[in-house]
């Protein structure tokens, strides 16, 4: 009797886990991140300890509205890190677009159609660069996008001599800093489209098992026939568009675009893609896990301000965790 | 002759004494027993050949051996000593080297600096002696009579050489056993050679050699006795010219499978009587590494390259792949011009390629079998871009059965796979649907026995479906075996192309490999610099 019961709740029950189970093996790659919850957890608890600030909802919207640039960007530089290249320019590429934006909207029509069109297309067109010189040229993507950080920035500056360009278009600010979506909030909404975005092209398209195939073995890749050099340029015109993307709701936030913002924000970027289980061999890494050490890298920043740690003393803590996240991951 | 060298050790082996003695080594990862009892005696000067399918214990005995993993049970004893190595360090301080399939060595030096790498004579301020260096090298190789320049880059080197600059560094470690895992799995025939004599020249001084081989004839060649090893334990141990062929085989094998090695007909025999439609024509093809190609496969046809490395065979099939540009002259798949200037493109036209190097360019050893099955055909799987999730694992499954794919089902990574497996699955990538045109650069390297011949009826089937099959091997035996119609490649050209029948064995065809090459003055080995 006990054991028929116990079968009919088990068939009753099997279904629906084995569907979560199977959306969560194609999520997570097959990869079991318990280092990422464990860190996680136990950043929150230690904080929480040593912050009667941190452990609260105010805090906590604040956590993901800091986060929102990160986690947009880093959606992008998964899909690079994982063809085996790497894009130091995503916040220069950032600056410029947001510079981009706003002169389009002030001098071209002031709609904020104009704005996102320029602010991503910009974007997407360092991305185009990045990829073109890498791909064509044969020049690592390091030293290519070291170039392109610097040159980006620079003309940031030269466009305006360095001032900070002034937005007036209230639906922008709705649409990409101030609105909300369903109740959520726009840039975290954005960071959540950004995040499914990724997730089906990565996961469930063509191009992502592209992009596995360019990282795991480019060789290999091909001579399967795959075109690795636009695989691998599609990626970097990926990030680039969502490092436009990113301007958008930066500038949106403060109502102007300025060609000095995020300046060192390429290091959060990466940290949070290997703190997220991406391999830098390439081949291995999941969105999901991008998203969670995005989210690690906002708690640090926000708990280390919260704590009082001075921000240079940030950094050398950032610094040390990228290089101890890379070695528990390295194979 | 050569005289034996004052050396304490050496001379207090008597030579009846064995060099090692392998005694029950039993060794389990996990609940898999990779070896269960298992002994091996090697006596000083002898070529102690090891046999075996892949699985059967070869590698986790040359790894006890070592010290790259300790043994569970059992002893080893060298000269007499009982030693337990907890590291490789205590296994090369015994006097046991290993030469590996993929060598160790640092291309951007040169031999002598290679051969004492770790070792090199310094000045008294730490700086590099290279005279010295140069010199100690180059007595060593001399006394040795190993025909090798101490200056020469490794990394230009052809393939034969860079292991006996292996070999060499191994010896000057002074090594009193030398571990040799598959030496000639991408040597030429006159590689082969070289490498031989360098094996008789080392013996000759009372070091102990264990040969690990897929290659029969081989044993027979070079060995004084074979151990055979079948899941994990001795089969046997033969005195190699009181054994033959078919003994041994029966042995690797086992039970029941005596008839696979049986010879079938080449298949197009009877096609190729009738009029051929040409599945590939070359005409006049050239470019960097060619010179005037013209070759024509007709469909349902097998047909071989022979030549030396470096002859251009692979550069035959890269140019068709779309790897290499056709500066001039004309590729026709079924009859019509192609541009073929991609893989991408050649892929579309129906070409497939099992390339020579299926760790670098054949598979994505950490990925699944399913994802490396589907990568060349991933369209098929799509709608619109979508992966079509069950269609891949669907199909990833059937073509795993199809090729009796040793795995645990599609998920299983490529790397878990022994060779032979890894090589069906590069198979498996091009048999749905059926190519035109299927080229093969060495299909069965490092593949055993067993999983050859399997392999050999994929290659039959895909040419009994109507495909042109071009086949590069060194294995000039292998493509006798396989092919209808065979041809010479020398220096980027076709210099001639035969029939099954006007070559009566491989000895047969070897010469005529010799007398073609005579005829170009180059060495081939400048080719390739």
């Amino acid at each position: 009797m006990i054991d028929l019961i116990a079968s009919r709740i088990t068939a009753l029950s099997t279904p629906a886990p084995n569907r979560l189970q199977k959306l969560l093996q194609v999520l997570l790659r097959g990869e079991r991140p318990y280092m990422l919850y464990i860190a996680f957890v136990v950043l929150l608890i230690v904080f929480s300890l040593s912050s009667p600030w941190f452990l609260s909802v105010d805090n906590f919207m604040n956590i993901g509205r800091q986060t929102t640039l990160v986690s947009i960007v880093a959606v992008g530089m998964t899909f690079i890190i994982i063809a085996r290249q790497i894009d130091l320019s995503v916040a220069s590429t950032l600056a410029l677009s947001g510079m981009a934006a706003a002169l389009a909207m002030a001098n071209v029509h002031n709609h904020w159609i104009v704005g996102a069109v320029a602010g991503l297309g910009t974007g997407a067109l360092v991305g185009l660069l990045n990829g073109i010189l890498t791909t064509q040229l044969a020049i690592p993507s390091f030293l290519v996008t070291l170039g392109t950080l610097s040159m980006a920035r620079g003309l940031a500056m030269m466009v305006t001599n360095t001032k900070p360009v002034i937005i007036t278009n209230e639906t922008y600010f709705a649409i990409f800093g101030e609105g909300s979506f369903l109740g959520v909030p726009a840039p975290i909404a954005w960071t959540l489209a950004s995040t499914i975005v990724g997730i089906l092209l990565l996961h469930y398209n063509i191009f992502g098992r592209r992009i596995y195939a360019v990282g795991g073995n480019p060789t290999a890749a091909l001579y399967s026939g795959i075109r690795t050099r636009q695989v691998t340029t599609l990626a970097f015109v990926l990030t680039g568009m969502l490092a436009g993307l990113a301007a958008l709701v930066l500038s949106a936030r403060s109502h102007a675009a300025r060609p000095d913002v995020v300046q060192g924000m390429e290091l959060d970027v990466i940290a949070s893609v290997i703190l997220g289980g991406c391999s830098l061999f390439g081949g291995r890494g999941f969105i999901l896990g991008t998203l969670l050490g995005s989210l690690i890298i906002g708690t640090l920043n926000n708990g280390l301000v919260l704590l009082g740690v001075s921000s240079p003393m940030q950094l050398v803590i950032k610094g040390a965790i990228i290089i101890a996240a890379v070695a528990f991951t390295k194979r | 002759m050569f005289r034996p060298q004052p050396n304490a050790e050496a001379a207090a082996i008597r030579p009846t004494e064995p060099l090692v003695r392998v005694e029950g080594v039993t060794k389990n990862f996990g609940g898999v027993r990779a070896l269960r009892g298992v002994s091996l005696e090697v006596r000083p000067g002898e070529v102690h050949a090891l046999l075996g399918e892949n699985g059967a214990g070869k590698s986790t005995l040359i790894k006890i051996l070592s010290g790259v993993h300790a043994c569970d049970s059992g002893t080893i004893e060298i000269a007499g000593q009982p030693v337990a190595f907890d590291g490789p360090a205590k296994s090369r301080a015994a006097g046991i080297a290993v030469v590996y399939q993929d060598l160790s060595l640092v291309e951007s030096l040169s031999v002598a600096a290679n051969m004492m790498l770790g070792r090199e004579p310094l000045t008294r301020f730490g700086f590099l002696r290279k005279q010295k260096l140069m010199a100690e090298a180059g007595a060593f190789l001399k006394r040795h009579g190993i025909q090798l320049d101490p200056r020469a880059i490794v990394g230009s080197l052809p393939f034969a050489y860079r292991q006996m600059t292996e070999i060499s560094k191994a010896l000057m470690g002074d090594a009193r056993v030398l571990i040799l895992d598959e030496p000639t799995s991408s040597l030429t025939s006159d590689e082969v050679q070289v490498l031989f004599d360098a094996i008789a020249r080392v013996t000759s001084r009372g070091v102990g050699v264990i040969y690990v081989t897929h290659r029969l004839d081989e044993v027979f060649q070079i060995s004084q006795r074979v151990t055979v090893l079948r899941d994990g334990a001795n089969v046997g141990t033969f005195v190699t010219p009181e054994t033959d062929m078919k003994r041994l085989v029966a042995a690797i094998v086992g039970p029941g499978h005596a008839d696979q090695t049986a010879t079938p007909e080449p298949v197009a025999s009877a096609v190729l009587a009738g009029k051929p439609a040409p599945a590939i024509s070359l005409f006049r093809v050239s470019n960097d590494r060619l010179s005037g190609v013209d070759l024509t496969v007709s469909k349902g046809e097998i047909h071989g390259l022979a030549g030396l490395i470096g002859s251009g065979r692979t550069e035959i099939l890269e140019t068709i792949f779309g790897l290499r540009r056709v500066e001039s002259g004309e590729i026709a798949v079924d009859g019509q011009p192609q541009p073929l200037r991609t893989p991408t493109e050649a892929i579309e036209q129906g070409i497939a390629l099992v390339p020579e190097d299926r760790h670098v360019q054949g598979l994505i050893l950490e990925h699944s079998i399913e994802r490396n099955v589907a990568l060349a055909r991933l369209r098929r799987f799509a709608r619109w871009g979508w992966m079509q999730q069950g269609a891949a694992a669907k199909d990833a499954a059937t073509v795993i059965r199809k090729l009796a794919v040793k795995a645990p089902g599609p998920s299983s990574l490529v790397k878990t796979l022994s060779g032979g497996n890894q090589q069906k699955v590069v198979f498996a990538k091009w048999s749905n649907p059926p190519p035109r045109v299927l080229l093969l650069d060495e299909p069965t390297v490092g593949v055993d026995v067993g999983a050859r011949e399997e392999i050999y009826s994929v290659i039959r089937n895909a040419a009994g479906a109507g495909a042109g099959v071009l086949v590069v091997s060194s294995d000039l035996a292998e493509l006798l075996l396989l092919c209808d119609r065979i041809s010479l490649v020398v220096e980027g050209r076709i210099v001639t192309t035969l029939s099954r029948g006007a070559i009566a064995n491989a000895e047969e065809l070897h010469h005529l490999l010799q007398l073609t090459q005579a005829e170009d003055q180059r060495p081939p080995y400048e080719l390739s610099a």
